[in-house]
């Protein structure tokens, strides 16, 4: 695959500052939210109990009763780290001591509270006192993955069926044709509306996101379709094909060793732009709460809470727009350098 | 080719044949007398005419002259009031397919008249249509005389003929309002009309109220309904139908999808009767559709909009706090009113014929895992209370001793092991020997209390037990509990100012099984669940449905007392209601150039706008809006009537 030319391309990539640090940036944002459980959770990164040591933040929830209190359901570790000042015992948690879920007020009242250090709600918290940044961190957790696992699908199928089109030709080509017509003429939206308004609630919340997600995915492959099938057809008709086909290579030798590598750069380019339409589209239908079921946290459903609160608590809407729009930021950045690098303009004579 | 021929042929006589048909349809339709007269005819029981001889000599007649006004003598007449509509309505039809929605009380509940109203200090009748009426407990029968001054809003006088007419069109089918059907089928027995004026109403029970049966019927104007029809749900369903009442909607108020305007009629028959004189005093009303309540909130505080309902918490507190500049200038009052009447059943509905939530032992167990009162204290701020039973407010009919099961993880841990969920899983959820996690789908169709069910998710999570919430559009949310298909689901009945609440509909085992029992009592196994009622809890008990069949034909209001207590005791101990919060006022926020009475509103009103007690003073809202501009502050008002306050 790492053609020289493949090589250039990348290293021209690297020479677009922006679009490489934002590419830096967006990995390093990957891995971080990968790991997250270990910055954002309400469970201790480590417990040294009577000379034991607990790591609870992978793994099975421990009852009050593991540490010497009177209760049977998980410890509250931020309440124990304090019963525990003045003894032997320790605990140390993440910098972000809450989970996306918990209700907690210092005040006893479930309300907006603005961003505070000494309580640790860095962004503050939303309308029943969850912590903000928790629940964006984890809603980006999930934006992320989703639009990872929505390109990789819409790609594996459009690639897959485009490629067959334009290789194949002829009747098989014209159904095709035919039917992702018909198909990319169902409106997308409406029918993931349709379709999820239907699920019932007794899936857990993974598979109501992995039912989404396909809901997505059926409806969008199509539109790959079509620049695969041209570059495909474009491809077929060169004379390296020919002297292959000669030479007697199979049909999926000649795909998967001369036509694929030589079409990829230009779905290369379209990807960091199919990621920003699954990340604006799941937090659209979120904002009009037809996505994720609650309590899941997400970026739609804070620009929500957010636009709702407008005056009395800005700092939900200024952290779920500023995370929605470097996000975005970041990704289209990408998009654009890779656009640039990989244009093919550039080894011709004609511009 | 002969084929053809005879294909045209048919064809063409088919089109004859509808054409036919269609026209007759229609001819009928334009006037109806003549089924009217005939249903009449075929159902002399129930149908009546007699003479104004037969009217029986020794009645006691009443007319509420003597119960004190309701209103202000201060009040205006004049001035335009704007307020919001959440959606557009539907239709403007009073009864039929989407008649039902919020936009109602402006055209029948809250507006028109019925032959008396229940005074809403008092509890007792002051007359509305009726002039004066009387009560025959011994027959069951109720007198009514017509004020003989009532007019339609058309000019019509109202008459004996439009209660006849009443019963014809609830009892017909055209109307597509099952409901409405049974109600008017089965609650009534008899309409006797003695003149234009005079009529009699006989119930099947001599209920302690029973003249509410009656008193408060509306009567439905003949004269407009002529082309009552099959065709009745399309052909009424932008027509305004004449009303009795100080409103009216005139054809060019209604923009559609944006707003609609009521019009008070200059010439109102009722404008100086004693109970109506200081009522309904705006010129106009103009509604306009604004769905997003973030967004009215915006429009009040522009003053586009002349009130706004602060009941909830973070509007009350933090949206416009008492420093608010508004507030503290003067320009907008915040007022908080204490009041008494039936409380909406807001609470977990327990589905018990489902798997799991069939052990009462479990039903149990969820009471003490639902944290109501944390949700109160914190999310509510302590303003609303904990409701006891499913029948607050009913004074002497509701339990006064009765308490909801408390929170209580130990409590809920005991009952939950005893149906056999003891261990926890590795997420801290119960489960019981067959690996069956301790998990239910808390569904709801009301959007706007997604957080409150988050809490309670949360705080259930302590007990083990798992709550998977579903939210649903409202429509979507109905359905699924009409349908019997939910888990637990939380939702509230309104409820109407009555004397005394009702079981049949939410407790009676006809309303959970087609056939719950068999013959000598057992459970029938091969029983099905019934849809489309409103027992939502699926409860169906001997016992208790031996209770209610003694309560509805009871006739004794002491005996009624005693059963409501039992039958209350028998549901807390069935355990498939979790009691959630009630609210024991109303708050709003408006600004200063709308007046209320001197101790705001009454006793039994269910929000300030009810009964149509503010005016408007349309100088003085130049003179505010001038002021504000420049900065000139008046006094500031924050004001708590209690007066009502239990």
């Amino acid at each position: 695959m790492l053609t020289p030319q493949t090589l250039k391309k990348l290293r021209r990539f690297r020479d677009i500052k922006r679009g490489y640090y934002s590419f830096l940036i967006l990995a390093g944002l990957l891995i971080i939210v990968t790991m997250g459980e270990l910055l954002v959770s309400d469970r201790a990164l480590v417990v040294s109990y009577e000379g034991e040591l607990f790591f609870p933040t992978y793994g099975d929830f421990h009852p009050g009763s593991d540490f010497g209190l009177d209760y049977e359901y998980e410890v509250n570790y931020r309440d124990l780290g304090r019963s525990f000042e003045g003894s032997e015992n320790w605990l140390l948690m993440p910098p972000v001591p809450y989970s996306p879920l918990e209700n907690h007020a210092p005040s006893g009242i479930f309300k907006p509270v603005g961003p505070s250090l000494a309580e640790q709600h860095y962004l503050g918290t939303d309308t029943t006192s969850r912590d903000i940044l928790a629940r964006l961190f984890y809603g980006t957790r999930i934006a992320l993955y989703f639009s990872l696992a929505f390109m990789v699908c819409v790609y594996g199928i459009g690639i897959a069926i485009g490629c067959a089109m334009g290789y194949f030709g002829g009747v098989f080509d014209l159904i095709f044709q035919r039917l992702i017509e018909i198909w990319s003429n169902i409106p997308f939206l409406y029918m993931v509306i349709i379709v999820f308004s239907v699920i019932p609630a007794t899936f857990s919340v993974p598979v109501r996101i992995m039912i989404l997600l396909t809901v997505m995915v059926l409806f969008s492959w199509t539109s790959m379709t079509y620049y695969m099938r041209t570059e495909t057809y474009k491809e077929k008709t060169r004379d390296y094909i020919a002297s292959a086909r000669i030479i007697g290579a199979s049909n999926t030798r000649i795909i998967l060793r001369h036509i694929l590598p030589n079409v990829l750069s230009t779905l290369v380019t379209f990807v960091p732009f199919t990621i920003v339409s699954a990340i604006t589209a799941i937090t659209a239908l979120d904002f009009l709460g037809f996505g994720l079921p609650p309590p899941t946290p997400s970026l739609g459903e804070l620009l929500k809470q957010g636009t709702a609160n407008l005056r009395t608590a800005p700092w939900i809407v200024t952290s779920a727009f500023g995370t929605l729009v470097i996000l975005l930021t970041l990704v289209t950045f990408i998009g654009e350098a890779v656009r640039e690098s990989f244009d093919p303009k550039k080894f011709t004579i004609y511009r | 080719m002969h084929n053809q021929v005879l294909i045209f042929l048919l064809l063409s006589l088919w089109l004859i044949g509808c054409s036919d048909s269609s026209e007759q349809l229609d001819k009928a339709s334009q006037d109806n007398t003549s089924e009217v007269n005939s249903y009449y005819a075929e159902n002399p029981d129930f149908f009546t005419f007699s003479a104004k001889e037969a009217l029986p000599q020794n009645l006691t007649w009443h007319t509420g002259m003597d119960l004190p006004d309701i209103g202000s003598t201060l009040a205006i007449k004049g001035g335009t009031e704007y307020a919001r509509l959440d959606d557009f309505p539907r239709t403007l039809r009073v009864v039929g397919p989407d008649s039902n929605g919020s936009f109602r009380p402006y055209i029948l509940d809250d507006v028109s008249m019925q032959l008396a109203h229940r005074h809403p200090d008092e509890f007792v009748f002051y007359p509305g249509l009726a002039d004066s009426w009387a009560i025959d407990r011994a027959t069951k029968t109720i007198y009514v005389k017509l004020d003989t001054n009532a007019r339609w809003s058309d000019g019509a006088p109202v008459t004996s003929d439009d209660f006849m007419f009443m019963f014809f069109f609830f009892q017909s089918s055209y109307i597509v309002a099952p409901w409405y059907n049974n109600w008017y089928g089965t609650q009534y027995t008899n309409i006797t009309r003695f003149d234009e004026h005079t009529f009699s109403i006989t119930v099947p029970d001599a209920k302690p109220d029973m003249d509410s049966r009656v008193l408060e019927l509306r009567p439905i104007p003949q004269h407009f309904f002529k082309q009552l029809g099959e065709d009745y749900v399309e052909r009424y369903q932008w027509k305004f139908q004449p009303t009795t009442g100080a409103y009216m909607i005139r054809d060019e108020d209604i923009k559609k999808g944006r707003s609609i305007t009521l019009t008070r009629l200059e010439n109102w028959w009722a404008k100086d009767k004693k109970f109506w004189r200081n009522r309904f005093n705006l010129d106009r009303i103009q509604l306009n559709v604004i769905r997003d309540t973030p967004k009215v909130f915006e429009a009040f505080k522009r003053g586009d909009i002349d009130q706004f309902s602060l009941s909830l918490a973070e509007y009350w507190y933090d949206k416009l706090p008492n420093d608010d500049p508004d507030v503290q200038g003067g320009y907008i009052h915040k007022t908080t009113f204490y009041n008494q009447r039936p409380r909406p059943t807001y609470g977990l509905w327990i589905n018990s014929a489902r798997p799991l939530l069939d052990t009462k032992d479990i039903r149990i167990g969820i009471n003490h895992a639902t944290n109501w009162q944390l949700v109160i204290d914190n999310y509510f701020r302590g303003d609303y209370a904990r409701m006891r039973t499913s029948s607050d407010g009913y004074g002497e009919f509701s339990h006064s001793t009765l308490s909801p099961r408390s929170f209580d993880i130990a409590l809920a841990g005991q009952h939950f092991s005893k149906a056999g969920f003891s261990k926890r899983a590795a997420d801290g959820i119960l489960v019981n020997k067959e690996g069956q996690r301790l998990s239910f789908t808390l569904s709801t169709g009301y959007e706007s209390y997604k957080d409150v069910l988050t809490i309670l998710k949360e705080e259930a999570l302590k007990a083990g037990l798992e709550f998977r919430i579903e939210m649903l559009d409202g429509t979507a949310g109905w359905k699924k509990v009409q349908e019997k298909k939910h888990d637990i689901h939380f939702a509230a009945f309104g409820v109407n100012l009555e004397m005394y609440p009702r079981y049949w509909e939410t407790y009676h085992s006809v309303n959970a099984y087609d056939a719950a029992f068999t013959e000598d009592g057992a459970v029938n196994p091969e029983r099905r669940l019934k849809t489309q009622s409103n027992n939502l809890e699926s409860m169906a008990s001997l016992d208790m449905d031996r209770l209610i069949d003694q309560y509805r034909i009871s006739e004794s209001k002491h005996q009624m007392i005693d059963l409501a207590h039992r039958m209350t005791e028998l549901h807390h101990e069935y355990a498939s209601f979790v009691p959630g919060f009630v609210q024991d006022f109303y708050r709003l926020g408006h600004w200063r150039w709308v007046k209320y009475p001197d101790g705001f509103n009454h006793k039994h009103s269910s929000d300030a706008q009810e009964f149509h007690v503010h005016w408007i003073d349309m100088d003085e809202k130049q003179e505010t809006l001038a002021n504000r501009k420049s900065g000139v502050p008046y006094a500031q008002a924050i004001n708590v009537y209690d007066q009502f306050a239990q």
